[in-house]
């Protein structure tokens, strides 16, 4: 899909981002491989995820949904950004403190599979409504304070 | 995605959910009588008999019923539009499960009455669906090729209803009438029409979404659908030879930008349900091809019986299910998600070994099916349907297990990468 708000294509970038790093990690760990790097890797992108990405969509973007009666969207959402905070902590502070621990592999699976999901309803959803309701003033306001 | 509509646009998941149950029962019911009618099958024309209920427990039960569940419940999210009236979309459920009951039974027991009754009521279910579909599109704000796509199936679905109803009206009161023009244009709008410019419309966002892959480009999008369109309207008008091969372009074109957006996917696994998608391509162009062939009087014996098995059963049912093994546990994981609970794991709503065996069974059903109209073989038709009415079991074990899954919880992490 195009997007012509630059708030929208930016978060566009980091998904495509985010799941062309997760698809590496979900198929090299499927096939029984290792590779400490990738998931260091994924665990820094997680962690630039997990505090500005999610937390610009709930301070920014959610309570603008709201405003124009579309409250339910960012509830759902971010429910989900509880669950992937809570199972990314884990996984951030397993790949830093014990790599090699037996919990990390079925840790990264759930963690790829529930950012494939986000990612593609934001996507759907998210990111289309964003065209509707900001405006050019507004997408000046939140492109400036994401990059901020 | 979906709940996102469902919630903010209170669609509830018993909406969509009675849609998909009901297409699962009536799966069922079809390759049963298919089944206890086997020896029919091979020299079926067309005419009424359990057949001819079969076929209708297919298009009307399954796909039909199918397409207004998923379309409830996806159209709201390409259209950024919600469903206007819950109450007329579970009314026309109430209508067209029983009209389709109704009109089976009357079909397979060659009483046109009771047909005619099941035809009102699946006609007055149809009619409350357009109105809803109608409104839906005439507010759409997003995603303009699903939108075209809409319109289009809606018109065909006015076309299909009224030479549905005339072809109803021949039976019950004797109407004089072109049979073998109506019934050319009614398969045609309901197959090609209807069902197929809603699932070639939906494709073009949901396969990709499904995948994690970019969309095919507009361009091709709406010259598939103007090829599309063209080719029924020469259907309509009795033109075989040149419907047939603005169809094939039509189906080509479909089939090869969307195989191209699946290889510029982000997800390495494709998942479940994607091997019967492309077989169901496979069959789309494979049904036009023998179109074309019977145009030019150059087709085999039983050609129509194995046009009509590589239209309903090879494309549209074999299409319907792949797509259904990930839109359901999908589905049921984003209506069950909450804040105490967490959002379910899609991976753990999805039982690979039984959608697996799923696949074979239906896959095996279908070539029997067709091996049974290649050679007129009533036991290769009898062991097609014994495979089909398995794997329409196998089916529904599968959606009573993500109902009961989603209700009980304690759904564990992974083990295995989870479908796409």
């Amino acid at each position: 899909m195009e997007f012509n708000r630059h708030i929208s294509r930016r978060l566009h970038e980091e998904h495509d981002a985010t799941l062309t790093l997760w698809g590496r990690v979900e198929a090299t760990l499927a096939a029984g491989k290792s590779d400490p790097a990738l998931l260091k890797s994924a665990a820094a992108s997680l962690a630039h995820e997990l505090d500005v990405h999610f937390d610009f969509e709930e301070k920014e973007l959610f309570p603008r949904l709201a405003a124009f009666g579309e409250a339910d969207i960012g509830e759902l959402l971010a429910e989900e950004h509880t669950t992937i905070r809570s199972a990314g902590r884990r996984f951030i502070e397993l790949v830093r403190s014990d790599p090699g621990a037996a919990e990390l592999k079925p840790l990264a699976l759930e963690l790829a599979e529930r950012l494939f999901s986000h990612v593609q309803k934001e996507e759907m959803s998210l990111l289309p409504m964003l065209e509707d309701l900001v405006d050019e003033e507004a997408d000046g306001e939140l492109t400036a304070a994401y990059t901020s | 995605m979906f709940p996102l509509v469902a919630r903010s646009r209170l669609l509830p998941m018993s909406l969509p959910f009675r849609y998909f149950g009901a297409a699962v029962v009536f799966q069922v019911a079809a390759w049963a009588m298919l089944f206890a009618y086997s020896s029919d099958f091979v020299s079926f024309e067309g005419s009424l008999g359990p057949a001819f209920a079969a076929l209708h427990l297919v298009t009307l039960g399954v796909l039909a019923m199918t397409a207004i569940g998923a379309t409830l419940q996806l159209l709201p999210v390409a259209t950024r539009q919600p469903v206007r009236s819950l109450g007329a979309a579970k009314l026309a459920w109430w209508l067209l499960v029983p009209g389709v009951a109704l009109f089976a039974a009357g079909a397979a027991a060659f009483a046109p009455q009771t047909m005619g009754i099941g035809a009102m009521l699946v006609g007055l279910a149809l009619a409350i669906y357009a109105v809803l579909l109608a409104v839906n599109l005439l507010g759409a704000r997003g995603m303009k090729v699903v939108v075209a796509h809409g319109w289009g199936a809606l018109a065909c679905l006015a076309a299909l209803a009224a030479t549905g109803l005339a072809l109803v009206a021949r039976y019950e009161h004797g109407v004089a009438l072109d049979h073998g023009a109506f019934r050319a244009a009614h398969l045609v709008l309901a197959t090609y029409g209807f069902m197929g410019l809603l699932a070639v419309g939906l494709s073009s966002f949901l396969l990709p979404m499904l995948a994690v892959a970019p969309a095919p480009p507009a361009q091709i999008a709406y010259a598939v659908l103007a090829l599309a369109i063209a080719g029924i309207v020469a259907a309509v008008l009795g033109l075989p030879v040149p419907a047939a091969l603005l169809g094939l372009a039509a189906a080509a074109m479909h089939t090869a930008s969307l195989e191209r957006s699946l290889r510029a996917r982000l997800r390495p696994a494709l998942g479940p349900g994607f091997l019967l998608v492309r077989v169901s391509w496979a069959c789309l162009v494979a049904s036009i091809g023998v179109a074309l062939l019977m145009a030019l009087d150059l087709a085999p014996a039983r050609a129509a019986l194995i046009f009509g098995l590589l239209l309903v059963p090879g494309w549209l049912l074999t299409f319907l299910l792949g797509v259904l093994q990930r839109i359901v546990p999908f589905l049921a994981s984003v209506h069950y998600s909450s804040a105490a609970r967490g959002t379910p794991l899609i991976s753990a709503l999805t039982p690979a070994p039984l959608l697996a065996g799923h696949q074979v069974l239906h896959l095996a059903a279908l070539g029997a099916l067709l091996a049974a109209a290649l050679t007129g073989e009533a036991w290769l038709a009898r062991a097609g349907a014994a495979a089909g009415l398995a794997g329409a079991l196998a089916f529904a074990s599968f959606f009573a297990f993500v109902i009961v899954k989603v209700r009980h919880h304690g759904i564990q992490p992974p083990h295995q990468p989870a479908p796409a």
